[in-house]
């Protein structure tokens, strides 16, 4: 059994409000769900809506079925979303939100009591029991409210309509960025400077919330040149550091990367992306910085590129990060996008709660900052804790990092560089894979498309078709051996992206030599649905549905 | 000339020689272990200036020594951070991190060896070229009107400004010093000839119109001082506010985040 609810109205009707005050009640009364929004670049007016999938079991994407119930806080919205009303379900339209709003208005203060009383009514709506709220809601006058909304549920026979069992337990809930901020802090990461950059800016609102209490400092950055030099300085100085941007800012910050490159200056960025070209489509979705990645920054120095699809993994994925820029010496990239960083779910599994951190060691005056090594590796310190004197530069420089123009010694520097790929390959994260081993067909994606990709997958596989899905949370580089096991070359592969070319198709051409047979590009700046990928996939591979 | 031990960059009789023996005596007889130096820089002829001193050093991009030296700052506030680099790095290039940086009024220093002119470029216009100097890319003459960037600094509320001249080096030491020991963001523009690319403002152009001021507290007198240009060049510290506080910085560096920090946090955000 699922309940599929969509708030739809415009920015400032308190929306938001009701997606995150619903999903907390939900968290705190064991129901597993999944939570996004789709939403314009205004604070006031146009045209939003929150969906919120609640579920016996577990849900990570939207299922893209009919919704059980609409709240419609405007003409638009009954005209945009009521097609798309299950036949028995439940609309409040907005005359009905009007009334309840002078119906409560004697009753309670604040203008958006009614707000409260609308989440009461969807609490209601899936049989949430009542006697839980209390614990659930720790504010006596929103309690009120929401049993407010309780007896409308009753007088409107809708109370316990569509039945859903809290099946889900006690769990922690994250949308993508915020996964992407613990992880930061799980990975020792004590800094961070960054501007304001949708969809980016809740990773810093997160950490900057928590240097709060921690031992951590955000510092807001009067541009994204200045954010990731300021990184790198704090990164120079001992601190793990990281900054984050949308493509816009990331764009400023390739000269940086590249000075990362060169100065071999653990640094790690985050990139959430949003439709472009340009200033494109500032608060929806798109998978299209992948290029972007792989290659900013003038010269040539290695880099990895991660994108993780899960919770669980964007943690991880963050975690580790700050360990590879450490021991590789070079930028570890992390790429999510608006859907991932928008999107509210239940994590299943405990968090590991250890913090990695970085030990420099005091040397004496010999230390030279870039001695040639066997492996490419240096040892890293930071200035001030020996005797050692730390020089970093921009220029090609000779191992105690001073300028040189001797182009032997440069040509030693790019291949000391450049070796960091071969210790690349024993640290990477091997694709996963989900559905029928056996089967000839393959979808292959990355990034927020995975936990969609499983359920389309799963619901495929449970009609007795076999399909499998190939999910990479490593984007780059790529090797042999990542894949080796799946045996590519013998199969029909199908790659699912949010882009409009793509771009990760012809990174596994150029990387793998993996000729792709099909391609799935979604770039309305909307995600996939579980539905829609089913319908898609059954198409490709000619099977009435 | 005594000798250095270092294959030096700069043109026979460059204003930089002077800029590094005064640098290099200021920090030594603040008796701060090199160790606990950092200087930074961006590109430029003045930007090599860390190459030649033993210290710590970050040696960044074009414009961008600034924000190397509020994140190294912020990160260990105990070290003593200076941004050294040329007018071009600083006032074009690096402009909005100059404006910004000193709104952060963090305790650092900031040296500029002004020389009107780009120099490793090869005789362009910098920000500070006055008007009608005629140069490669401005073969009718400069255009613009220059930056007058104690002006700026100090409009945009720096506690320390001040101004030194390559050619009176013992001067120029003194103010470096009151300006590392200034708890809060100093700002130093170093008149320097460039004698490759810059005919007109030579040492002896300098030394005609230099004179000494005092300190003010008054900024708009300062501001009054700073802008007497070209016929009498003010130096000395032209401006310093002993009241304005250095932004505070917590030391993270020595602390690590704990258990019981991360169940909070998970609490806080997650339940």
């Amino acid at each position: 059994m699922e309940f599929n609810l969509k708030i739809a109205g415009e920015a400032g009707h308190g929306l938001l409000s009701i997606e995150l005050g619903v999903t907390e009640i939900l968290a705190r009364t064991g129901y597993h769900f999944f939570a996004t929004k789709n939403y314009m670049s205004r604070i006031r007016g146009g045209h939003n809506f929150h969906m919120i999938r609640i579920s016996d079991g577990p849900v990570h994407a939207l299922g893209g079925n009919a919704w059980e119930m609409l709240l419609a806080f405007d003409k638009e919205s009954g005209r945009r979303h009521g097609p798309t009303l299950s036949p028995d379900g439940i609309l409040i339209d907005e005359e009905e939100i009007r009334r309840i709003g002078q119906d409560v208005k004697e009753k309670f203060a604040g203008s958006f009591a009614a707000n409260v009383v609308l989440m009461g009514c969807v609490l209601a709506a899936i049989g949430c029991n009542p006697e839980t709220l209390p614990d659930a809601v720790m504010n006596e006058d929103r309690l009120a409210m929401i049993r407010e909304g309780y007896r409308y549920a009753q007088e409107k026979n809708l109370a316990g309509k569509f039945p859903i069992k809290p099946a889900a337990g006690k769990f922690l809930r994250f949308d993508g960025n915020q996964a992407l901020g613990l992880g930061a802090i799980l990975g020792g990461c004590r800094f961070m400077a960054a501007y304001p950059m949708t969809p980016a800016t809740s990773i810093m609102n997160y950490f900057a919330n928590a240097a709060g209490d921690l031992p951590l400092h955000f510092e807001q950055a009067e541009d994204e040149i200045a954010a990731i030099n300021m990184a790198l300085g704090a990164s120079y100085a001992g601190l793990r550091a990281m900054t984050a941007t949308s493509g816009g800012g990331f764009d400023l910050m390739t000269e940086g990367l590249s000075l990362a490159g060169m100065t071999e200056t653990p640094v790690v960025v985050m990139l959430a992306q949003r439709p472009g070209p340009s200033t494109g489509l500032p608060t929806r979705t798109e998978q299209g910085d992948l290029n972007l990645l792989v290659h900013a920054g003038h010269g040539e120095f290695p880099r990895m590129i991660f994108a993780p699809g899960a919770i669980m993994e964007a943690i991880e994925i963050a975690r580790n990060a700050f360990d590879l820029a450490d021991s590789l010496q070079c930028p570890i990239l992390i790429l999510t996008d608006q859907y991932l960083a928008d999107s509210i779910q239940v994590l299943e599994q405990d968090v590991p709660l250890s913090v990695s951190r970085r030990n420099d060691q005091a040397y004496d005056e010999t230390y030279r900052r870039y001695a040639l090594t066997e492996g490419g590796l240096s040892p890293l310190t930071c200035p001030g804790i020996g005797q050692a004197l730390v020089r970093v530069d921009s220029d090609e420089h000779d191992e105690d990092g001073r300028i040189t123009e001797d182009l032997d010694l440069h040509v030693r520097m790019v291949d000391k560089r450049m070796k960091k790929t071969t210790h690349m390959e024993s640290f990477s994260r091997k694709p996963t894979f989900c559905g029928d081993p056996e089967a000839e067909w393959l979808i292959l994606s990355w990034g927020s498309n995975r936990q969609i990709v499983e359920e389309a997958v799963s619901e495929i596989n449970k009609a007795g078709l076999p399909l499998g899905a190939l999910h990479f949370s490593q984007v780059y580089p790529l090797f042999p051996g990542m894949t080796s096991e799946w045996n590519l070359e013998a199969r029909t592969l199908v790659c699912l992206e949010n882009n409009a070319t793509g771009q990760f198709a012809g990174l596994l051409k150029r990387e793998l030599g993996v000729d792709i047979n099909h391609k799935i590009l979604k770039y309305n700046g909307e995600c996939f649905t579980a539905g829609e990928i089913r319908e898609h996939i059954l198409k490709i591979m000619e099977v009435k549905p | 000339m005594t000798t250095l031990p270092y294959d030096i960059a700069w043109c026979p009789g460059c204003g930089n020689f002077a800029i590094r023996s005064a640098l290099e005596k200021a920090l030594s007889e603040l008796a701060v272990p090199p160790q606990q130096i950092v200087l930074t820089s961006g590109i430029g002829q003045g930007a090599k200036m860390p190459q030649y001193l033993n210290t710590n050093y970050f040696n960044g991009l074009h414009g961008r020594s600034v924000p190397l030296a509020v994140g190294i700052k912020l990160a260990r506030p105990e070290l003593t951070v200076l941004a050294v680099s040329g007018d071009g790095c600083m006032y074009g290039e690096g402009g909005n991190h100059f404006l910004h940086t000193i709104r952060k009024n963090l305790d650092i220093t900031i040296l500029i060896t002004n020389n009107q002119v780009y120099g490793l470029t090869k005789g362009q216009s910098s920000p500070t070229t006055d008007r009608g100097v005629k140069n490669p890319l401005d073969p009718l003459g400069n255009p613009n009107e220059p930056l007058h960037p104690l002006t700026l600094a100090l409009a945009m509320g720096a506690p320390f400004v001040a101004r030194g001249f390559a050619g009176e080096k013992d001067h120029l030491k003194e103010l470096i010093k009151e300006a590392v020991r200034f708890k809060g963001t100093a700002v130093v523009d170093i008149l320097q000839p460039c004698v490759s690319f810059n005919k007109i403002n030579t040492y002896q152009w300098y030394a005609d119109r230099v004179y000494r001021v005092a300190p003010t507290a008054d900024r708009f007198e300062a501001i009054r001082t700073a802008e007497s240009w070209p016929d009498r060049i003010a130096i000395g510290i032209l401006y310093r506010d002993e009241n304005r506080p250095a932004r505070e910085i917590r030391d993270l560096f020595p602390v690590h985040t704990g258990e019981n920090d991360l169940k909070k946090l998970l609490n806080r955000h997650h339940t």
